[in-house]
């Protein structure tokens, strides 16, 4: 891989696999080398691109189409059935904000956790505390157990560490449709201005932010890439497809 | 898979291992007057109730020994035996409880494993402090072979790392492997030196209770602590070999399955 490429994804594909009965999972997991317990469903069936570093891409692609598959593909999550990613740099994940907090621990103590997963050395959050808090605008809540929260204020928190943790890459799922105006406009703000030195993937139904925000744009369609290119070619064939569709089903 | 490849990901994941445990320390107490003092009540009640019954109901199974030390024991028994439990009991669904973490996040999930079963080891050395506070009140001394506990506790840990490991996967992909073990557990102590030693069974019967290794660990650990005298080398050898091949083996039936899991919980 290039030294200049962030994120490579060489014909991912992903299969989940479908159990009729519950414990056909635990047969395959013992007898699998025998027989196949499942049947295959392909969420992603071929996916190839490269994302540069310092470029901002986003994903667009209707519900269902292997976005959210896709992210957790490049984040690590969960692994591509078939095909490679290739990724370089430090990846924060903005993905389901607040999963995995304690709802018995401080704001201050899941943030340590928090950073601690995203690769972060103790000492290296700690000092960071501060600027979280600062961030996520939380006051004196910050040392209050987390179940006190609202959860524009776990949401506010999450997204906070992510931003903090000095990230080469970050990869957004529509985080930012929680919060209050203010505080989506502040995590705009933070994504447009990481934009300018790191490397961004983001998943949006937000047609005209993506297109304000993003140099290319990756159409998903069915599990597979559509179209990639030029936000200003992409977007509106992207819009006349769907309203196509949409026509073709309501003469349907 | 190298030998050591399972401490190398742990040493890569030790700042995420230390402040899970951090956590899972501090959380248990948190909302409580006394804190940590239950920890130590816990252990220390259950000590002094068994050194009482035993010295009223002076058991057949004493025999030989003075009820201090069977009390001791029995004791040292239960600190292992414990530890075991727990874990046996929590880990097929360590992963359901983690699925948070692990489906939303980059979570390495088999940090899991070691998180509690260091969390265990805690509660572990905890009722053993109490353990070696009440031999200095009772008989006044306690032996020098007790510095020697960790070369026990190491593969003690080990074993019970391997086999968290084979349970979390397997308990992802059913509950009923958490329903066997809640139910197995209790039984399991029946066939565990916890309450007699080895010796006391029929010499037919010995070998097969040997084969439980945690057996084996008890009465290494009782040897160093009460009776003042250096487990048999060869025994201790054959239990450090096995714990070690149970420590790669779940290490590496749970990579095997680790993304698959992902799709499953």
């Amino acid at each position: 891989m290039s030294s200049d490429v962030a994120v490579a994804c060489r014909n991912a594909g992903k299969a989940f696999q479908l159990y009729m009965r519950r414990n056909d999972q635990l047969m395959q997991a013992l007898f699998g080398w025998a027989k196949t317990f499942y049947r295959e469903h392909w969420v992603l069936a071929d996916v190839s691109f490269e994302v540069k570093k310092g470029e901002c891409v986003g994903i667009i692609g209707r519900n269902g189409a292997g976005k959210t598959t896709l992210l957790q593909i490049l984040c690590g999550i969960t692994r591509p059935t078939r095909g490679s990613v290739e990724i370089s740099g430090r990846i924060a994940p903005i993905l389901a904000l607040g999963a995995g907090f304690d709802g018995t621990l401080t704001g201050r103590e899941n943030a340590i956790i928090g950073g601690a997963i995203l690769g972060l050395k103790r000492s290296e959050i700690i000092a960071k505390l501060d600027a979280i808090a600062d961030f996520a605008e939380i006051g004196m809540f910050f040392d209050q157990p987390m179940k006190l929260y609202s959860s524009g204020m776990v949401a506010r928190l999450a997204f906070a560490i992510c931003a903090h943790v000095d990230a080469d890459i970050l990869i957004v799922d529509e985080a930012l449709s929680v919060g209050d105006e203010a505080f989506a406009q502040k995590c705009e703000n933070f994504i447009a201005d990481f934009s300018r030195r790191g490397t961004i993937l983001v998943v949006s139904h937000g047609l005209d932010y993506l297109k304000t925000l993003c140099n290319r744009v990756i159409w998903i369609d069915a599990g597979a890439v559509r179209e990639i290119g030029d936000p200003n070619k992409v977007i509106p064939n992207y819009i006349a497809t769907v309203r196509k569709d949409a026509e073709d089903e309501a003469a349907a | 898979m190298t030998l050591i490849e399972p401490f190398e990901r742990a040493w890569h994941h030790r700042e995420l291992i230390r402040a899970v445990v951090r956590r899972e320390l501090t959380s248990r107490f948190r909302e409580s007057l006394l804190g940590w003092v239950w920890a130590i009540f816990a252990p220390l009640a259950m000590l002094l109730a068994y050194t009482t019954i035993f010295s009223i109901a002076a058991p057949a199974v004493a025999k030989g020994v003075s009820i201090v030390d069977y009390a001791a024991a029995s004791f040292c028994g239960l600190i292992l035996f414990n530890v075991f439990a727990e874990l046996m009991a929590r880990a097929p669904t360590l992963l359901h409880e983690h699925a948070q973490f692990i489906k939303k996040s980059i979570f390495p999930s088999e940090t899991i494993a070691w998180t509690s079963t260091i969390r265990a080891m805690v509660y572990g050395s905890i009722s053993f402090g109490t353990l070696l506070a009440v031999r200095l009140i009772t008989v006044h001394s306690i032996p020098w072979t007790a510095l020697l506990t960790p070369i026990v506790v190491i593969p003690f840990a080990l074993l019970m790392l391997g086999t968290s490991w084979f349970l979390m996967a397997l308990g992802a992909f059913t509950r009923d492997v958490s329903h066997l073990m809640v139910s197995i557990v209790p039984l399991l102590m029946f066939g565990t030196p916890v309450f007699f030693s080895i010796e006391q069974l029929p010499a037919n019967f010995q070998p097969w209770v040997r084969l439980n290794l945690v057996g084996d660990f008890i009465g290494m650990l009782r040897d160093l602590v009460i009776y003042a005298r250096l487990p048999d080398p060869l025994l201790y050898a054959a239990c450090c070999i096995a714990s070690y091949a149970v420590f790669l083996f779940g290490y590496r039936f749970f990579n095997e399955y680790k993304t698959v899991i992902v799709d499953v919980i």
